[in-house]
């Protein structure tokens, strides 16, 4: 089946990418095929609209051996269009089957359309600075990052499920899987953050950090060098284009600079706020309320500000 | 022993970029171009292998003309010899070609044991021609990874995906991916930079690769570049004395309907 193709090994991510797939293909009078990896959520997505959805079962569990599996079953379909969820699971899928069939892939699309029998996509490059939009022709594959899109209702109209038993081979032994110990909450998912850059000077105010955290009931981050350099804080915690990427409703940057790289990854907050001794720092073009001041004033008077309105 | 091959990327640093805030077009007349910061992990990696394990290790590029200014950066940072793709069209090279045009060069580097690559690159962070070129040769690729043991045939490799850590043997050839932490890039010192003027380089022209046109022909095309602007408020509080300046601005945050 020609038409647009959608896959990811995250069914939810997998459900948000129906509904670019479903715009595209009724821009392109098409219908919307799915790859899934797991039968239940096949079923979901048939009842999303999807017209075809192939589940590839097999041994192998590891996710990223499917996708020579991935690549035949597009290549079979003749799928003009193939929106892959952008983890780095599904990254690296999209980029080893795009290869294999000769075909342009765009990573991290932040918008996709429809025009003259091309795909046109944006991105982000230069860590956050610029947009290109590019050209693809078909077939054309796109990364779409997760949460880029809402799931729809389901439709009334059921697609239909077709299991495939196929071989998947690593070539690879995996040899040990580890859950890293979750230290606090996902923060990309947190409403609230606090991030902290290079200004902050002493590993010792990360008390007085976290006490404005507690009273903004908000969560701690940081800026990359304060994980990889000075390693005050889990690798998980770090904030930017490579990193955590949040959208929460306020943004606290204590003593960052404002490198886009760390911009890039907080600027779909609805609110900034930056505290910073520099008033030149490119952080306060990209804050909504600056305070130039030292940190170690300020903060503590944040914190108890924020205790007085809630009391 | 280890014979690596270790590919990098000569941009324009992204911070010394400027947008013109009224047309938002990108000014790079004062941007130097070096070594992708991320490559220079990938670098000191195969450097510290060597250094321990012995072998030698090749810096590989693709790129324009101007790749060769980056060749003594390159080598005074560890690797023996440096092998660079010169095509003309690089500027309109998507990961596709530059895949097809890196897979070439390393047909003609002679036996290897791994390629080493960045995770992302600090300009265009495809995350795609590391994956490519695996395909290409017909090896694995290992994505994301933090440590690389080497253990007699064996590599094993340990990646970071999310919150999982998984560890990876392989034997034989594979591409690696590597994530910053792996190791920090060394400054090299006077000698350095002296011996590596003195390392072996070798320039392929992109049409000497025996690759077919279409090999060569990019599956993308840019049609524009802008810069990214935010509208922000951007107030700023500069006046009064630390209690008072929160209190506005809690009282806007209050208002904002965001505490």
């Amino acid at each position: 089946m020609a038409g647009i193709w959608i896959y990811s090994e995250d069914i939810i991510l997998a459900k948000e990418l129906v509904t670019p797939a479903k715009e595209l293909a009724k821009q392109a009078g098409q219908k919307v095929g799915a790859i899934a990896l797991d039968a239940e959520g096949a079923k979901e997505l048939a009842a999303l609209g999807v017209t075809k959805v192939i589940v590839l079962q097999s041994s192998s569990s590891w996710v990223e051996a499917y996708e020579q599996v991935v690549a035949d079953v597009l290549q079979e379909e003749g799928a003009d269009i193939v929106l892959i969820g952008g983890t780095i699971r599904g990254k690296y899928t999209a980029a080893k089957a795009a290869a294999r069939l000769d075909a342009g892939l765009l990573t991290d699309a932040v918008k996709v359309m429809l025009e003259n029998n091309k795909l046109i996509a944006e991105r982000f490059v230069y860590g956050g600075l610029a947009v290109t939009t590019e050209e693809l022709s078909f077939p054309a594959f796109v990364t779409i990052p997760p949460r880029s899109y809402e799931i729809m209702t389901a439709e009334s109209e059921q697609g239909e499920v077709i299991v495939k038993e196929v071989t998947a081979e690593p070539g690879i032994t995996v040899v040990d899987v580890i859950k890293t110990q979750q230290q606090g909450v996902d923060i990309s998912k947190a409403d609230r953050v606090i991030g902290i850059g290079r200004g902050v000077e002493k590993l010792e105010d990360l008390t007085m950090i976290q006490a404005l955290a507690d009273a903004a009931g908000a969560e701690v981050g940081c800026t990359r060098p304060i994980c990889e350099e000075l390693k005050w804080m889990p690798i998980d915690r770090y904030i930017g284009i490579s990193g955590q990427v949040i959208k929460g409703s306020l943004y606290i940057a204590v003593g960052t600079s404002g490198q886009i790289q760390h911009v890039a990854g907080i600027r779909d907050s609805k609110v900034i706020v930056a505290i910073n001794t520099n008033e030149k720092e490119p952080i306060f073009t990209a804050s909504d309320y600056g305070i130039v001041g030292d940190y170690a004033d300020i903060v503590p008077a944040l914190t108890e500000a924020l205790q007085n309105a809630k009391a | 022993m280890q014979n690596i091959l270790v590919c990098y990327k000569w941009i324009l640093n992204e911070q010394e970029i400027k947008i013109d805030p009224n047309t938002l077009s990108l000014d790079t007349s004062r941007a130097k171009k070096r070594i992708s910061e991320y490559d220079k992990n990938a670098i000191e990696l195969a450097a510290q292998i060597v250094e321990a394990q012995g072998g030698s290790s090749i810096a590989i590029s693709y790129g324009g003309a101007d790749v060769k200014q980056s060749l003594k950066d390159a080598l005074a940072r560890g690797p023996e010899r440096a092998i660079w793709v010169n095509d003309p069209n690089s500027d309109k090279a998507d990961a596709y070609v530059t895949a097809n045009a890196l897979a070439a060069a390393v047909r003609q580097a002679g036996d290897y044991s791994m390629i080493l690559c960045a995770d992302t690159s600090a300009d265009a962070s495809n995350q795609q021609v590391p994956l490519r070129l695996a395909v290409l040769l017909g090896i694995p690729a290992i994505t994301c990874v933090i440590k690389l043991d080497v253990e007699g045939e064996k590599v094993i490799a340990t990646r970071r995906v999310g919150d999982t850590t998984e560890k990876i043997s392989v034997e034989g050839p594979a591409v690696f991916t590597v994530l910053p932490e792996i190791a920090q890039p060394r400054f090299p010192t006077v000698k350095q930079v002296l011996a590596a003027g003195r390392k072996p380089q070798l320039e392929l022209k992109v049409d000497d690769l025996g690759l077919e046109s279409e090999k060569l022909t990019p599956k993308r095309t840019l049609r524009e570049i802008k810069g990214y602007t935010m509208s922000r408020k951007n107030i700023v509080y500069k006046e009064g004395t630390p209690a008072e300046i929160a209190a506005q601005l809690v009282n806007n945050l209050i208002k904002e309907g965001v505490i």
